[in-house]
């Protein structure tokens, strides 16, 4: 307990919490007491138990203690029980290498006279054998072993031999090979070839063997390129007999590998997949290089290309007919093909040959990287790539030839009898262009090939298809007193004798309307194109593509939707010009007409009619109207016009009919009349009508008000959201005559 | 589908070897690849930045240089919303074939693409090309202009980064459509201030 400073206290005050405190200290003194107190027993408890438990501690000690001493020997024992087995496995390993190196001497000694019998009978795989022996043991051990044991004389002569075997045969197994190349005897050719590995000659064994081979090579592809210059015009594999002969060559090599991999794997071991491909792909370079440039001569390609690509440069005016292009073209495609083919050929044997003989990941890493170097650098390799540029430039003048002609030959379809809506003959022509050159760029195999193709091609479509479109659109749709119904059964005659008759407003009518379906039928063709390619792409890749190269097809395939997007604002375009051409000069006077044929819209109630006599002949036109663009216009086509027309109508009604006067009763027959239209209208069209007549239809509301006041029952209250603003409600209102101005500005909005 | 709110395609072009598949690496990956062989026909890659909040995907494709590739590259030009001409600073033939380069432009790329030029290899000892004479074929040639390095890293970021944003400019100048479809006939005029009268456009030297 603290000690109590008495010079602090300095008052009775200051006394009295002392003591105060004191007692508190006091009483919390007693409590704690008490508690001790209480656990006495307890604790005795404890103690007494804990003391009888110690006593039985003191065996568990004395016992541990031995335990301990136990282990330590144990210990002690298995380390030199341990050391000795160590001692035994060392002494068990020289004995072990003293026997290899004692069998080593042995065979030293058969070998050296073996090797010697072997060459006298001729027996090359029996002195090979005898060598390769040789070859696997120490040198330098066996002789430190043999001075050991004073054998060196008879030994050094025994390796003095073998060496001069291992020369002599290195020599004459080298010549036997040669001998047997150039006298063309396979089967001795292979025989020697099995013995290059036994003098650890892999290296020269595999380069003499695939050296052998690719003369067999070459005089297969001399042959067969000799043929294609021969082959007649008239031969269904002329126009693809490059193609055909570069195939024979791969086929070649592929049934080269095929045949003699076994024979490689088993004397040379596996791995060495890589080290033949190369040698064979310096032959295949050579054989096709020679086999394009016979296809640029016989072909007169070198000069094709430089026209077209002079003319797509626009720096000369010389022409080559799409024909010619279009044959050359398919070779291209296929010449790439095949190289593709080829290609992923060797990539797989390689690839399979390392997975099984390589362990190491980075080794075969490395030599992965020199598998594409070979199959991108390679000659034969580079050649393809010039030609698969050349292929894109040709392809995109074919297309754009092809594309021009079907403009020039443009001319007015005949819809079917269901449909009998007219279209241009270019749409269709254009598009099936564009899909046979694009499904023609598949057959190359070649992704960027591809991607160039369909980069080209949207770009075809967006510009010069769709520029097109927007020029005939923008000639207009040529207004005048002549219905459209006039200008249908004009094209109905010109159709039926086969050519457009009349006067020049009804040819650029019809003209403007199947050029406006051409855009909407084009929309449908461009969703469809990339339906149908998406199909030929997996019909043609399968599953050779990885995950990057078939996002990089998808993603110049999205191009055809920026095509869409161009058409859309030139069918935007057309309707727009419709708009002002054929739907407001018609619309507007009969909806003058309209408010005319009624003198007054201030009526008595006896005026009231239910079946307005001026609605009706508004109907009626409008009905006709529609119904002769229905027939020329396609189904969509139509649906957008209609829809146009109906906002068109709204509008220019409201136009109107701020202009006229109004009682209640004038109103309600208004209201009458224009549900009449609302009515008709929604039968003819499957565009909801309801939303572009909100306007009106609340203006209605308003004529039909028995007083102002009203308009607080509807203001800012209900399901209603208004879409005249607070000054238009007031302007409408002024239009009935019976309500007052001073009632209409005191309304609160 | 993918959160973005813009996708512009960036092309990349100029001479074999001035390292343009480096500057794209080093952009998209964040690595400097050493001994890069020579790109075969076109690369793409794809990366999404954030440019003030908006997501904005970049496509980039990183042509080949050399000529045999060149009918392939030419078709990316047409739908490319810009244009990186890049040549190498210590190498004078790279520089000097920079005027076919712009004549290949004209001919096949939109009149209102964004052209960015790149003096790469800031890096090297060697250098050839001085900064302004860079600069002043910019400026002559309505292009902006950045000299980068990417093995260094200088200025690759900072190279997509402002073309993404002046991408974005462009594209709300143009709205409602927020993704320019490289159509010639609705194509947003693309401010080109010259580096020169506004040190704080796009691309405008930052040395």
């Amino acid at each position: 307990m603290d000690l109590i400073d008495f010079s602090q206290i300095k008052s009775l005050q200051d006394l009295d919490m002392l003591e105060k405190e004191l007692d508190a200290k006091d009483m919390e003194c007693d409590v704690r007491i008490k508690d001790l107190l209480s656990n006495r027993s307890d604790l005795e408890f404890q103690l007494r138990s804990l003391s009888k438990k110690l006593s039985n501690l003191k065996p568990v000690e004395a016992e541990s203690q031995h335990f301990a001493e136990v282990i330590k020997s144990t210990a002690l024992l298995a380390e030199d029980v341990s050391a000795k087995v160590r001692l035994l496995d060392k002494a068990k390993n020289r004995v072990s290498e003293c026997q290899q190196r004692v069998n080593d001497l042995l065979d030293l000694q058969q070998c050296s006279e073996g090797v010697a019998t072997a060459m006298q009978n001729e027996d090359y795989e029996q002195a090979a054998a005898h060598v390769h022996r040789f070859l696997t043991m120490d040198e330098t051990l066996l002789k430190h072993t043999a001075r050991d044991v004073s054998e060196g004389r008879t030994m050094d002569a025994s390796f003095h031999r073998l060496h001069d075997a291992e020369n002599q045969l290195k020599k004459v197994v080298a010549e036997k090979f040669d001998e047997a190349v150039k006298d063309d005897d396979l089967a001795s050719v292979e025989r020697f070839f099995k013995i290059f590995p036994l003098l650890n000659m892999h290296d020269d064994g595999l380069r003499r063997f695939t050296n052998y081979l690719s003369t067999k090579l070459q005089d297969s592809s001399t042959k067969n390129l000799n043929e294609a210059r021969l082959t007649r015009e008239t031969d269904k594999r002329a126009n693809v007999i490059f193609a055909d002969t570069l195939t024979l060559l791969f086929e070649g090599i592929a049934r080269i590998i095929e045949i003699h991999q076994p024979l490689i794997e088993t004397y040379y071991g596996p791995g060495r997949i890589l080290s033949v491909m190369e040698y064979f792909q310096k032959e295949c370079d050579t054989q096709s290089k020679l086999i394009i440039e016979e296809f640029r001569k016989h072909r007169d390609f070198s000069k094709k290309v430089q026209i077209v690509s002079a003319y797509l440069n626009q720096r000369s005016e010389t022409k080559i007919d799409a024909k010619e292009v279009d044959s050359v073209l398919n070779e291209l495609t296929l010449l790439n093909a095949r190289t593709e083919l080829y290609a992923r050929f060797v990539r797989r044997r390689v690839t399979s040959d390392l997975d099984i003989s390589v362990t190491d990941e980075a080794e075969k890493n490395a030599k992965l990287k020199n598998v594409d170097r070979l199959l991108k650098d390679g000659e034969t390799f580079r050649v393809m790539q010039i030609l698969l540029g050349q292929y894109i430039l040709l392809e995109q003048y074919f297309m754009a030839q092809s594309v021009q002609k079907a403009v020039e030959l443009d001319s007015l379809i005949e819809g079917s009898s269901d449909d009998l809506f007219v279209v241009t003959s270019v749409t269709d022509d254009v598009f099936f262009i564009v899909k046979k050159c694009i499904k023609r760029s598949l057959v190359s195999q070649s992704v960027d090939g591809v991607c160039a193709v369909i980069n080209n091609a949207c770009g075809i479509l967006e510009s010069d298809f769709a520029d097109l479109l927007l020029n005939q659109l923008r000639q207009g749709f040529p207004s005048g007193y002549l219905d459209l119904a006039q200008a249908y059964s004009v094209l109905q005659s010109s159709l039926q004798h086969g050519k457009i008759q009349g006067s020049d407003i009804e040819k650029n009518r019809t003209q403007f309307v199947a050029y406006l379906n051409n855009t909407d039928v084009s929309m449908e063709y461009v969703a469809a194109l990339k339906n149908s390619l998406d199909k030929s792409i997996q019909d043609a890749f399968g599953n050779n593509l990885t995950p990057y190269e078939k996002d990089k097809i998808t993603n110049c395939l999205s191009g055809l939707s920026s095509v869409n997007i161009r058409l859309k604002s030139v069918s935007e375009f057309g309707f727009s010009q419709l708009k002002s051409s054929a739907v407001k000069p018609r619309v507007k006077p009969w909806l003058d007409a309209f408010f005319h044929s009624r003198t007054t819209y201030e009526i008595e109630e006896d005026e009231f009619q239910d079946d307005s006599e001026s609605m009706q002949t508004l109907i009626s036109n409008l009905d006709a109207f529609f119904k002769s663009f229905k027939v020329c216009l396609s189904p969509t086509t139509h649906g957008t016009f209609v829809s146009m027309a109906v906002t068109e109508i709204a509008l220019q009604m409201e136009k109107v009919l701020l202009k006229v006067k109004f009682n209640r009763i004038g109103g309600l027959q208004y209201d009458k009349e224009l549900r009449t239209l609302m009515g008709y209208l929604t039968s003819s069209t499957t565009w909801s009508v309801r939303d572009k007549f909100a306007r009106l239809t609340q203006i209605t509301i308003l004529l039909t008000l028995e007083k102002v006041s009203e308009v607080a029952d509807f203001w800012g209250k209900g399901p209603v959201a208004w879409r005249l603003t607070a000054q238009e409600v007031r302007q409408v209102l002024a239009m009935r005559s019976d309500f007052r101005q001073e009632d209409i500005r005191r309304l609160k909005l | 589908m993918e959160d973005y709110r813009f996708l512009f395609k960036v092309v990349l072009v100029g001479n074999a070897g001035v390292g343009k598949t480096c500057l794209v690496r080093r952009f998209t990956q964040g690595l400097f690849p050493p001994g890069q062989g020579a790109t075969i026909g076109v690369d793409f890659m794809i990366k999404t930045v954030d440019i003030n909040g908006e997501k904005v995907k970049l496509q980039i494709w990183d042509t080949a240089g050399q000529e045999r590739f060149r009918s392939i590259t030419q078709s990316y030009y047409r739908s490319a919303h810009a244009l990186i001409l890049v040549y190498d600073v210590s190498s004078q033939p790279s520089f000097d074939c920079l005027p076919d380069w712009l004549r290949e432009i004209e001919e096949y790329a939109n009149a209102k693409v964004l052209r960015v030029l790149v003096g790469n290899k800031t890096d090297r000892e060697d250098r050839e090309i001085p900064t302004y004479v860079g600069e002043d074929f910019a400026q002559r040639n309505n292009m902006y202009f950045m000299e980068t390095s990417a093995k260094e890293a200088d200025n690759v970021e900072k190279l997509f980064m402002e073309i993404a944003h002046a991408l974005i400019e462009q594209a709300k100048a143009r709205e409602p459509v927020p993704e320019y479809k490289g159509n010639p006939g609705q194509s947003v005029t693309l401010n080109h201030r010259t580096p020169s009268t506004t040190s704080e456009s796009c691309c405008s030297r930052l040395l």
